[in-house]
């Protein structure tokens, strides 16, 4: 029986990784000034970054629209796909996974639609575990039971430069609560079951990386690891070196997406790892 | 301090003679006779100040202690002394204030658990409660010191005890105990080094012995609203501790420096003052008094008219008590506090926090609730108690910012049924610093832990006026010099505010650190603090440097290094 694997472009699964596992991605939308572009079109995440600070309006997101689902959806079975597991970002921090359900519904059980409690690597791990489940030809219960395995060992933990743009989001209960930070302040932030959770904050960067690196290290054994920032390329090199990483197969170094820069601003240093 | 206050004196005197027998309804009057004494001698036990800050009032505390205590008495009828002195501990206990204040608290409630429910006090019980009221508050205290009210109390257990050989009277043992009391007090400075430096005896032990000494004043038919001494010393006058003290009606604050004319007779000037408001001090240096005093709004001018026509006026203060009280339910509407909403099962943070502008950055922070307090306003037990009891969760830390709010926040702890942790941060940026470890959904442990290891991240520099000319830690001071404290402890005296800060920055190496948090007080005009960071910046050019508006008194500067 053949699967295909399905995410959307908040995942940050770079493109050769995502043709190596045969995963197909649907591109998030970013507006910015009115307009509207695919994620990865339009602009560079580089250039976002350099821009964002600046920018008078600040830039939005929107889902794909249920349409663009169903045509992938319907384009995998027509190639030949019996069964597609569909997994998505987060439910309580994006429409995606809503909408891509509601795609789903005009092919009964063929498709499986997974809120994967995540974003970016974290979500990118998931998929990329399905995938291998795939190459392993496990069944589709059991691919969902051994994503749902893994995503109990993701810890996705960020520094930002700021809480500002967390805060403008409008995702995150306990930042919008907070008036304009009057310190200046390095939030840090967890995703855990779909929630963005504070996990403190430091008052320089350099003390940041530091608490990043003693976050890390009580993690203990890593099976997997992605460096996630954006646009703090250096910073997430240095990171990474101090890890000690020399064990992990394949740690990967993502400038995130701007549909989750959007939400987060420029400068931002975490990672995303799976516990052994 | 609080309406509806007779003194005890008004009343008929017990006759010790007749041996009336002390059962609840006579300890009532003993103990208001000992809240009077305390009170009116509250002065002189705030002027016993080791440290040339502005400290923690102890009187105030004490008085604030002792007045809970009884308040919780006085509209109460049993005649069952057990039942009473059960109550006043109860009272003591939520209205504790600062260290001595939470001593003190402990020294009752032990007093109430040895007497149960006994209806007379005889001599044997009175020995046997002053032994367990020792031991209790020797237990509450982890690291007891010598020298303090402790020791005063274990000495006048000792006296209570001795005097058993003799007597077996209550009404001759106090005799006994208030004299033990006075000579504990006077060997104090013997026991703790400190004191010894500073030229003053214990202050929490000599509020001890002023409340027995009441007792036995008031037995012996002796006045207790006038204290004996009269005039202190102008550097031992405490001027900024309104908040605690403000009377109904009594909304301003007059302080005037005057030169009297030759023939100043004080005890007249006291009484017409006391025509005209409370919270009467005066001092008196080098020639100059200094008369302090809290009148209603429509008599604020009355003291300066009547003091002018005894002398030469030099200087005149006059502050608005109530706006000063407001300052966090005022301001504008984008300085209002806004405190993180808690969700059930999160931690949450209470903090204690001197100024309005520290309070909001550490609402920015994400605090759950904030107290007002510090240096010479130390929170109560109840008020910390309260500020907490009505959040939707069970785990609760506490950041008391002063260790004068320590053993308040610790009792606050212990009379609840939440969970609460106690993190010792001693200043503002240690405080600070533990905030930023917050983690609402971590494990509570945890969160603790690294909460409280997070203090030693940052230096903390204090910059404050020197109330009083002192040698403390091979430091000398001298009265109005600028003082530097570092984490906590005075480390040296300057001329100036730019001399101070300077030498601040080269003792604590800040050339090893990257950030420097500058919070100015209320006291400070925006021009100084102006020139101040413009000498830090170009002094630490590679520095980051954050200037905030801490809106405290008496510190000019708190400095946080990291």
């Amino acid at each position: 029986m053949s699967i295909a694997i399905v995410t959307d472009s908040t995942a940050d699964i770079p493109r050769e990784l995502a043709e190596q596992y045969q995963i197909k991605t649907v591109p998030a939308i970013l507006v910015m000034d009115g307009v509207s572009m695919e994620d990865g079109a339009g602009i560079t995440r580089q250039e976002f970054y350099k821009q964002l600070p600046y920018l008078e309006k600040p830039p939005s997101t929107a889902t794909p629209s249920a349409g663009t689902f169903e045509k992938l959806y319907r384009q995998l079975i027509a190639e030949g796909f019996q069964k597609i597991i569909s997994i998505h970002v987060s439910s309580l921090l994006s429409g995606i996974f809503a909408t891509a359900q509601l795609a789903a519904k005009s092919f009964e059980d063929r498709i499986t639609v997974i809120d994967s409690g995540q974003i970016s690597l974290g979500l990118g791990f998931q998929a990329i575990s399905a995938s291998e489940g795939i190459r392993a030809g496990l069944s589709v219960e059991s691919i969902l039971q051994k994503v749902e395995d893994v995503r109990k060992r993701i810890r996705v933990i960020a520094m930002l430069d700021t809480l500002e743009y967390v805060r403008r989001s409008g995702r995150v209960s306990w930042a919008r609560a907070r008036i304009g930070a009057l310190l200046d302040i390095k939030p840090f932030l967890e995703i855990r079951e779909g929630r963005v959770l504070s996990l403190g904050q430091a008052r320089t960067r350099q003390r940041g990386i530091k608490h990043l690196l003693e976050l890390y290290k009580s993690l203990g054994t890593i099976e997997r690891l992605g460096i996630l920032h954006s646009n703090a390329e250096q910073d997430a090199r240095e990171l990474l070196s101090k890890l000690g990483t020399s064990l992990i197969h394949n740690p990967i170094i993502v400038n995130v997406t701007t549909i989750i820069g959007t939400h987060v601003g420029p400068n931002g240093l975490g990672f995303a790892a799976i516990l052994k | 301090m609080s309406e509806g206050q007779s003194s005890p004196q008004s009343r008929e005197i017990l006759d010790m003679n007749n041996n009336q027998p002390i059962d609840g309804m006579v300890f009532k009057t003993l103990a208001n006779a000992g809240l009077t004494w305390l009170r009116t001698n509250q002065q002189i036990v705030n002027a016993l100040n080791v440290f040339p800050v502005p400290d923690g009032d102890t009187g105030t505390n004490m008085v604030l202690t002792m007045q809970a205590a009884y308040d919780e008495i006085k509209n109460t009828l049993y005649k069952n002394l057990g039942r009473i002195i059960h109550d006043l501990a109860h009272g003591a206990l939520m209205g504790a204030r600062g260290n001595s204040g939470v001593i003190l608290s402990q020294l009752w409630r032990g007093f109430a658990r040895s007497l149960g429910d006994k209806d007379i006090l005889d001599g044997i019980s009175f020995s046997n409660a002053m032994a367990e009221a020792r031991d209790t508050a020797y237990k509450g205290v982890v690291r007891p010191v010598e020298g303090t009210i402790l020791t005063v109390a274990k000495d006048m257990a000792s006296a209570a005890e001795n005097a058993l050989q003799v007597t077996n009277d209550p009404y001759e043992m106090l005799i006994y105990i208030v004299n033990e009391a006075e000579a504990s007090v006077e060997r104090t400075p013997e026991l703790l080094d400190v004191l010894k430096e500073a030229g003053v005896v214990d202050a929490g032990g000599k509020g001890l012995h002023y409340i027995f000494e009441g007792m036995l004043r008031y037995i012996q038919g002796q006045p207790l609203d006038t204290a004996l001494i009269s005039v202190q010393p102008l550097a031992a006058m405490q001027m900024d501790n309104a908040m605690e003290s403000i009377e109904p009606g009594q909304d301003f604050e007059v302080v005037i420096d005057f030169r009297p004319e030759v023939h100043f007779d004080l005890q007249s000037y006291y009484d017409n003052l006391d025509q005209m408001g409370t919270s009467i001090q005066v001092g008196e240096g080098d020639g100059i008094y200094r008369m302090h005093i809290h009148v209603p709004t429509d008599k604020r001018y009355d003291p300066i008219d009547y003091t002018m026509s005894l002398g030469t006026i030099t200087k005149v203060h006059i502050e608005n008590l109530l706006a000063q009280m407001n300052w966090m339910g005022t301001g504008r509407p984008d300085q209002k506090l806004s405190l993180a909403p808690i969700e059930p099962g999160q931690i949450a943070v209470v903090i204690v926090a001197p100024g309005p502008g520290i309070a909001r950055v550490f609402a920015s922070l994400g605090a759950a609730a904030i107290i007002e307090g510090g240096q010479t306003m130390n929170p109560s037990t109840q008020e910390i108690v309260a500020s907490f009891e009505n959040l939707p969760t069970d785990k609760v830390i506490i950041l008391p910012n002063n260790k004068n709010i320590f053993m308040a926040a610790k009792a606050a702890s212990e009379v609840t049924v939440k969970q609460v942790a106690v993190i010792p941060s001693r200043t503002i940026p240690q405080g600070l610093s533990a905030m930023l470890r917050l983690v609402p959904d971590g494990n509570f442990e945890d969160v603790v832990n690294d909460m409280e290891s997070s203090l030693d991240d940052v230096e903390t520099g204090e910059i404050t006026t020197a109330t009083r000319s002192v040698e403390i830690d091979g430091v000398a001071v001298e009265q109005g010099e600028i003082i530097v404290l570092h984490n906590d402890k005075l480390i040296l005296s300057a001329a100036t505010l730019e001399e101070a800060c300077l030498s601040f920055f080269k003792i604590a190496k800040a050339e090893d650190f990257e950030l420097i948090t500058l919070f100015y007080g209320k006291d400070v005009s925006k021009s100084l603090v102006n020139k101040i960071t413009d000498l830090i910046r170009s002094n630490y050019p590679d520095h980051e440097v954050e200037v905030q508006d801490g809106g405290q008194p008496h510190y000019q500067f708190i400095i946080s290094l990291e």
